[in-house]
């Protein structure tokens, strides 16, 4: 066993990239992400609901991986990507919001975002998902509003422009 | 050792073992002011219910070397308690060599969670949807006891565990699934090779909740057997669990049936014999014995598909 007391006391500072920004945050370890992107950050895009991982309007990708920000605690976090919805509107409305607009895949809107994300790890990871792919990536994302069927339609539609996009990446790329 | 950081006196120091030894000392050290943590995701629905306290102490078994691991060893497959359980999920030898604990492992909580949770924190909490699954397959573990590593049958383990509960200091490292021999239980080797062309394997993972997905289980059960081709079993496994229990092999039925033909008396003694050995802890969402005659049905129903789908 190595230096044992010599960080004891020492305040814990998380060091990690949030939406393409460097962060350094002085917080306990145990802090959750959650906390720390909408009470430190501000970040309020990102929502909080259920407090233990059922509802999944807290999602943010940690690395490119959908993940529940009330679940992941700050040490967890250390030297990690972090991407919250901001992220994902870094460049303008994402394809996949756009997705959401037309096709009405909201009500209230609440778990819009933690739904957003989820999809955006779904297809970042596998462009064609199967309808039973999609529903196990968005197992975790509950509507309180329960009307799934628009955000099914915004799904299929995101889906589809991704292949769009790809297919104009691959065309480009020829020439 | 690694770090160990802490900022106010309520947060936890977070201590970053490098080795099971570092771990386990640390264990020594700061007994039930302790825990050991994976993922996290188990302990977390514990300290916001304010079923536990969060402790003074964290020891983030993360950050031990090599425990992430998921390869083809000696001794069989091998997962390391660290992996997390999507990479499980995802991991294409497992999904070929045992597709029943990918399949265990699509129904535990939802993808996003399984990023942060491991297998080995869902086998270490005793009650976990996958440990049914590797009971199926005869899973071993590979455990340390602060002076060296041991290995048992999971299910002996999880029944030495059981009282121990959360204050466990056994650190759980891998589980080993064996590939699968023919094995000469019931009959000559003569016959087995005569045997083994027309054997037939099945086997069925079920997790029965209150909805479709995202469900805490009711029952959960796995089967995996073989066949002959005149429809004698010729080898079983049994495992039952769900909610609160901590999940168990039926191996009396499983002894009582092995060498026997599959026929509807053989399905009625299966079903009822499930009501009798199986003990299943109520809770308020179902009652004991809701939970055995559907681990039951379960069961009889693979029997059944089992001889059905051969003829
Ligand atoms: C929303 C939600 C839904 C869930 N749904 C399911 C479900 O459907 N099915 C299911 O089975 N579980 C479910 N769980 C429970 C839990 O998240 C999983 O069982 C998970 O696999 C636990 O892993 P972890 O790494 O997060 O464990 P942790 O929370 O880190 O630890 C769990 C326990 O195991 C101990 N421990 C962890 N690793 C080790 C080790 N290597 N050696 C010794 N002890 C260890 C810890 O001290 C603790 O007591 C759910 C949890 C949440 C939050
Ligand atoms: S607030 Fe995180 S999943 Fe509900
Ligand atoms: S749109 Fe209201 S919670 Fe989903």
């Amino acid at each position: 066993m190595s230096n044992k007391a010599v960080e004891e006391g020492v305040p814990y500072s998380l060091h990690c990239f949030i939406n393409e920004g460097e962060e350094s945050i002085k917080t306990a370890p145990s802090t959750r992400l959650l906390t720390i992107l909408r009470d430190e950050l501000k970040l309020t895009g990102t929502k909080r609901s259920c407090d233990i991982g059922r509802c999944g309007a807290c999602m943010v990708l940690i690395d490119g991986k959908a993940v529940n920000s009330c679940l992941a605690m700050a040490y967890q976090c250390s030297g990690k990507h972090i991407t919250s919805i901001e992220g994902v509107a870094l460049q303008g409305i994402d394809y996949i919001q756009q997705a959401f607009l037309e096709e009405g895949g909201f009500q209230c809107g609440y778990c819009t975002p933690g739904m957003i994300v989820s999809v955006k790890a779904l297809l970042d990871d596998n462009s064609e998902p199967t309808d039973d792919e999609i529903a196990e990536a968005l197992s975790g994302n509950i509507c309180r509003c329960t009307g799934y069927g628009g955000i099914w339609r915004a799904v299929k539609q995101a889906v589809e422009r991704k292949r769009q996009l790809l297919a104009m990446e691959q065309k480009e790329e020829l020439i | 050792m690694g770090m160990n950081v802490q900022e106010t006196l309520a947060s936890p120091l977070v201590w970053h073992p490098q080795t099971p030894q570092e771990a386990w000392q640390l264990k020594q050290t700061y007994g039930t002011e302790s825990i050991y943590i994976s993922g996290g995701t188990l302990l977390r629905t514990f300290w916001e219910s304010g079923m536990a306290a969060m402790p003074q102490h964290f020891i983030d078994l993360s950050t031990i070397r090599g425990l992430r691991e998921l390869r083809i060893g000696e001794a069989g497959f091998l997962i390391g308690s660290q992996a997390t359980l999507q990479s499980c999920r995802t991991n294409m030898l497992l999904q070929r060599h045992f597709p029943m604990i990918t399949e265990a492992i699509r129904t535990i909580a939802a993808p996003s969670i399984r990023q942060l949770a491991t297998i080995g924190g869902n086998v270490a909490c005793y009650i976990g949807d996958s440990i049914v699954a590797l009971l199926g397959y005869d899973a071993e573990v590979i455990w340390f006891d602060g002076i060296a590593e041991q290995r048992s049958l999971l299910m002996n383990w999880l029944q030495t565990g059981q009282g121990a509960k959360h204050d466990d200091k056994r650190l759980l490292l891998q589980m080993v699934l064996p590939f699968e021999e023919m094995e000469q239980e019931t009959i000559s080797s003569d016959e087995a090779d005569k045997l083994s062309s027309q054997m037939k394997r099945f086997g069925a993972y079920h997790k029965v909740g209150r909805r479709e997905g995202f469900t805490p289980s009711v029952a959960t059960i796995c089967i995996n057997g073989r066949l002959t081709g005149s429809g004698v079993i010729q080898h079983i496994r049994i495992a039952v669990g769900g909610g609160q229990t901590v999940p168990s092999r039926l191996d009396k039925l499983e002894k009582e049936i092995t060498g026997a033909i599959v026929d509807n008396q053989l399905l009625q003694h299966a079903y009822e014999r499930v009501l009798q050995l199986y003990e299943p802890r109520e809770d308020l969402f179902a009652s004991a014995e809701y939970r055995k005659s559907t681990a039951a049905n379960l069961i009889a129903a693979e029997l059944w598909k089992a001889v059905r789908d051969d003829t």
